[in-house]
């Protein structure tokens, strides 16, 4: 179960699990939104290449326009799946 | 332990379930939890996009001590889909540049100890063994 929530400032907070079933939910709530990009990751419990995808889809899109995306607050679980990725020293990860 | 799993992604909770089930059952850490899940929804999602084969998907975990192994298996399968020979995903190229794919089998890979596949009279099985760590 995945939650999204928009707040102001471009910050997007993540909860749950994102995955292969929640990934078109994440990818319908983020493809509206304007950079620059918070996505604010302290409740996600789970991350898969689903969920990854997501998020190099919108750094695509972001950068495409000009604009930034910044993670936080990974766990350490979600931080490895990240760094499989090869994704930990090329994101803006806080 | 197995159980079968409908060919559709809201079987991922209940292969959740089943991970969190095996390690109670084992009395290991659910601490173990998060690199099954990863490698299952990664074996499991594959059959969906690559697989040819019919009916539910078949899922076996066993433990020999610290070594779990985790196999994948699907049925009447009309061709082969052997994840060992696909090919690794550029990791150096800027986000910006890189294309779609192929991070659900390295992951799987980099988690992994050993990969291995086979097909044959038209089954198609996927076995991964993973070490664990001790016992919750």
């Amino acid at each position: 179960m995945l939650e999204i929530k928009v707040e102001d400032e471009g910050r997007v907070t993540l909860k749950g699990r994102l995955d292969a079933a929640s990934a078109s939910k994440a990818r319908e709530a983020l493809r509206p939104l304007k950079g620059p990009m918070a996505l604010d990751m302290g409740g996600l419990e789970y991350i898969s290449s689903a969920g990854i995808g997501v998020v190099v889809e919108t750094y695509k899109r972001l950068h495409g326009e000009g604009a930034g995306l910044r993670v936080l607050n990974l766990s350490p679980g979600v931080r490895a799946v990240f760094r499989f990725a090869g994704l930990e020293q090329m994101l803006a990860i806080e | 332990m197995e159980r079968r799993f409908q060919r559709d992604l809201s079987s991922l909770p209940e292969l959740s379930r089943f991970v969190a089930d095996f390690l109670t059952h084992h009395g290991l850490s659910p601490s173990n939890a998060y690199d099954l899940d990863l490698i299952l929804e990664e074996l499991f999602t594959n059959v969906l996009k690559y697989g040819s084969g019919k009916d539910e998907v078949l899922v076996g975990l066993t433990r020999d001590d610290s070594l779990i192994t985790i196999a994948v298996r699907e049925f009447d399968a009309a061709k082969a889909y052997d994840i060992t020979r696909a090919p690794e995903p550029d990791l150096t190229r800027p986000i910006a540049e890189r294309k779609v794919g192929g991070l659900g089998i390295h992951m799987v890979r980099q988690l992994a100890e050993t990969i291995r596949y086979e097909y044959k009279d038209r089954v198609s099985t996927t076995t991964i063994t993973k070490k664990v760590s001790a016992n919750a």
